[in-house]
């Protein structure tokens, strides 16, 4: 077993604020009590989870706030600690958590051996057009597989802060060993599964679609690209320079505001999926318009799609469509 | 007047000022939590005014110290505001029931100015909206609970910018114009105080005001740069620019006094669009600036340039080598330096911050920047200004007294462009007799990994103020726990003309007891 690396909790926080710059909670309620620092402050002030619950609830897991730290903390980590504390304390769960169990055995009984599989989570769930055709960009059925068993269980209980059962990870993992790249639409399966499987390329739907020379050059500065927030902060460093280079090559304006931080409408959170209005989704989507001029916006995560076509009139599409 | 040396680490006997003001020793220690006589009659009183007091402790919690990380206290509630009428209820409440009021901003003080010690906590942060950009008049309207970072972003969507604002851009604007506010900009385009055009403020006794230069004016200069003592700024309207990239050089010092001389030739010529001095210890002082404009620095690099007594960085590499070589037993500040170099430097231009080579997100760099170098669970950041004639004395001797308590620490001056003589000045971190141009310096021991106790950190801090009385300076944070060196720096009788204003604006003494009064 290696040496474990020692993550910074909240007791690290120096209570510097830089976190704020960046959470979209902060900006839609301007209350110190539903950011990170409120948090960390208000353990360390010696409140228990549960005294600070709504606020736990709230976070959106976007992630934003962790490149932004100084202190280097593991915020993410943090955050879904919390929620598993608070969920040991309380009986009752927010309306948003997931209902469905974690699956026991795998969907997948024969996943073909290639290079690439992907895995198309909750987000692209039930649009086979779209999905069908990502594998034909991809280089079609004998580049790319789809895995059944796309994890979205264990992305929804992640989130929640619920437990896991290892074997069940197990199950979810060992269908991916032989492939070497994982292209993953769940932005907050993408940290976890660089743990489980070191060795494999984890990807999103943006950075694997935009390696395609035909969709970048389809892509101009007339568009607004929306990158999924969750999988970007998670390998922030590498994709900042990705996203710089395609911002160079198209033109394109993208959601990555000050310190390139990927403002999240809160969509694909639980909380957004369970109902969009409460989360406060169309004021986060028109702040990442606000001031911007576009003729279309393409979003890289599907389930922002309505709530941009909620707030303007211009064409919104998925990333894989903007190719014939 | 003769200031007794002192060891490190004891509290001598007051030399400043056992009259200061009555009852208040130099030592830091929390005041007692006030007891509030009819704190529930007090509650609903408000609350039949539709003003909402949140006494849960996970409210409060959030704001048991500042950013300073030594005093610690609760209030009994803390209120939220959702505009200046709850606010003035708030505080004609306070008047009647004799509570008092801490307002709060980002609660960046780091003497305990914004902690409460019982009474309500006023969290301004609610009162974030923008108001109204008007980019033909260049000016902003906007609620003063916004911190500045809110502010830059929702400017920037403008392709406009603000002035100057401290570098710390988790303050609120409210909290800044009432300290003053100093940015790298500061020598060019002073202070964010002085940007102010026109403040809605809610005095002590709950009255709405406006004010300006032209309207209430009595008002508005002692609410600019007045400690919080004279009112609540609710809503303030400032000057703002067209917003620019900005380029950065270093230019690198072995003397203190050589690179405060060169600071003030560019500061005063308004050579460069930013100009500061940063230093590892008082051995690698840089001197950084920055330019909003590529004429600018063209300008700066033929006429200014060749002028700088500082090296570039090989040159000054090698300087640094010759010297440690020569003191092999001085190898740890060697590396410590080397370390410090190779890490803060490349901070100020990652990729996420930088586009085509100039920083476009100065705002977060320096924040970041500030606090992963300066930062910590505790700050101990003793500060005095000065007029241009004594900066340089000042700093070094500042500089002695770090290199006495701390093997590390560093060191920050810039200068402050005046905007002539104002009464705002009067009593607060601008020295009495500086003109043109004020300079402040920071002095900041790295706290990190060692443990130092309170009273050592204030025996140090004692010493950097006695500097300030001794040379006739001011204190750039002269609020909270040190206020027992107002009377001495300023003389009876300006500290009494004041305290007659502030019992006068504040009969019950209810807003923000203990930063000055
Ligand atoms: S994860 Fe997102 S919503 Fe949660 S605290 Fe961080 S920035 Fe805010
Ligand atoms: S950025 Fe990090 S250290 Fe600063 S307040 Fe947020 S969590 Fe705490």
């Amino acid at each position: 077993m290696g040496i474990k690396k020692k993550i910074k909790g909240y007791e690290s926080c120096s209570g510097c604020g830089v976190c704020l710059l960046v959470c979209p909670l902060w900006r839609s309620t301007g209350s110190m009590a539903y950011t990170r620092k409120g948090r960390a402050k208000a353990m360390q002030g010696g409140v228990a989870p549960e005294d600070i619950a709504s606020s736990i609830d709230a976070c959106f897991m976007c992630g934003s706030c962790e490149p932004a730290c100084p202190e280097g903390i593991d915020i993410v980590g943090m955050n879904l600690e919390q929620r598993r504390r608070l969920n040991e304390s309380r009986s009752s769960y927010p309306a948003w958590y997931p209902k469905n169990e974690i699956h026991t055995s795998s969907r997948n009984s024969k996943l073909p051996q290639t290079n690439t599989i992907l895995m198309a989570g909750r987000n692209l769930d039930g649009d086979i057009k779209i999905v069908e055709n990502i594998v034909s960009l991809l280089g079609g059925d004998k580049s790319i597989a789809i895995s059944d068993d796309d994890g979205r269980d264990i992305a929804a209980a992640v989130e929640a802060g619920l437990p896991v059962p290892p074997e069940r990870i197990a199950l979810f993992i060992s269908l991916l060993r032989n492939a070497k790249n994982l292209i993953v639409s769940e932005g907050i399966l993408h940290r976890q599964l660089r743990e489980w499987l070191p060795a494999k390329k984890v990807m999103g739907i943006g950075e694997a679609l935009l390696n395609i020379q035909s969709i970048r050059k389809a892509l101009g500065p007339d568009d607004i690209f929306i990158v999924e927030s969750r999988g970007y902060h998670s390998d922030f460093e590498r994709l900042v320079k990705f996203y710089d280079r395609l911002r160079k090559d198209t033109g394109c304006l993208m959601n990555l505001d000050l310190q390139r931080i990927a403002i999240p409408t809160g969509a694909s959170s639980l909380r957004g999926a369970h109902n969009r209005k409460t989360a406060g989704c169309s004021e986060h989507s028109a702040w990442i318009l606000k001031g911007r001029k576009f003729k279309r916006i393409v979003v890289e995560d599907l389930s922002d799609i309505e709530v941009f076509q909620e707030i303007t009139d211009v064409p919104v599409v998925h990333l894989s469509m903007i190719v014939k | 007047m003769q200031i007794p040396v002192i060891e490190p680490g004891c509290i001598p006997p007051d030399p400043v000022s056992p009259d200061s003001l009555k009852g208040i020793p130099r030592q830091q220690t929390n005041p007692a939590r006030r007891s509030i006589e009819n704190w529930k009659g007090f509650v609903e009183h408000l609350r039949s005014q539709s003003v909402l007091v949140r006494e849960e402790k996970s409210e409060s919690s959030v704001f048991v110290t500042d950013a300073g990380g030594l005093a610690f206290g609760l209030p009994h509630g803390v209120v939220r505001p959702n505009s200046a009428e709850d606010i003035s209820k708030l505080l004609k409440a306070a008047q009647r029931f004799r509570v008092p009021v801490t307002v709060r901003g980002g609660g960046l003080t780091t003497e305990g100015e914004s902690v409460a010690f019982g009474g309500i906590l006023l969290d301004m942060s609610s009162l974030n909206k923008v108001l109204e950009i008007d980019t033909k008049a260049m000016t902003v309207r906007t609620q003063a609970g916004i911190f500045w970072h809110q502010l830059a972003e929702i400017l920037r969507r403008e392709g406009m910018d603000y002035l100057s604002a401290p570098l710390n851009l988790t303050a609120s604007v409210g909290g800044t114009l009432g300290v003053g506010g100093i940015d790298v900009n500061s020598p060019r385009l002073g202070c964010s105080c002085d940007q102010a055009i026109e403040l809605q403020v809610v005095t002590p006794t709950g009255d709405i005001m406006h004010c300006s230069e032209t309207e209430n004016p009595e008002l508005f200069e002692r609410v600019l740069l007045g400690y919080g003592q004279f009112g609540v700024i609710t809503e303030a309207v400032l000057k703002i620019r067209k917003f620019s990239p900005l380029t950065m050089q270093y230019y690198y010092y072995a003397s203190l006094t050589t690179a405060i001389e060169d600071l003030q030739m560019l500061s005063k010529a308004d050579a460069a669009d930013y100009a500061g001095i940063l230093t590892i210890l008082d051995r690698a002082i840089t001197l950084l600036v920055a330019f909003d404009s590529d004429e600018r620095q063209k300008d700066f690099e033929k006429k200014w340039k060749p002028k700088l007594r500082g090296h570039g960085e090989f040159g000054f590499g090698l300087l640094m080598a010759k010297y440690y070589l020569l003191r092999p037993w001085k190898i740890e500040e060697a590396l410590y330096i080397v370390s410090r170099r190779f890490t803060l430097f490349p901070e100020f231009n990652r990729a996420e911050f930088m586009r085509d080579g100039k920083i476009i997100d100065r705002t977060v760099v320096f924040s970041r920047a500030v606090w992963k170098f300066w930062g910590g669970r505790q700050m101990v950041i003793p500060d005095l200004s000065a007029k241009a004639e004594k900066f340089a004395e000042a700093v070094e001797r500042g500089n002695a007294v770090c290199r006495k308590y701390f093997k590390y620490y560093t060191l920050y001056c810039v200068g402050i462009k005046l905007k002539g003589n104002l009464p705002r000045y009067e009593m607060s971190c601008i020295p009495p007799d500086a003109s043109d141009i004020a300079y402040g310096c920071e002095f900041e021991p790295m706290l990190r990994d060692t443990d130092y106790s309170r009273d050592y950190l204030q025996s140090f801090k004692n010493e950097i103020y006695d500097i300030g009385v001794d040379m006739g300076l001011s204190y750039y944070r002269f609020g909270g726990m040190m206020k027992g060196y107002i009377r001495s720096v300023f003389g009876d009788e300006l500290v009494e003309k004041h305290l007659a204003m502030k019992k006068a604006a504040d009969p019950a003494m209810i807003l923000n007891p203990d930063v000055i009064f």
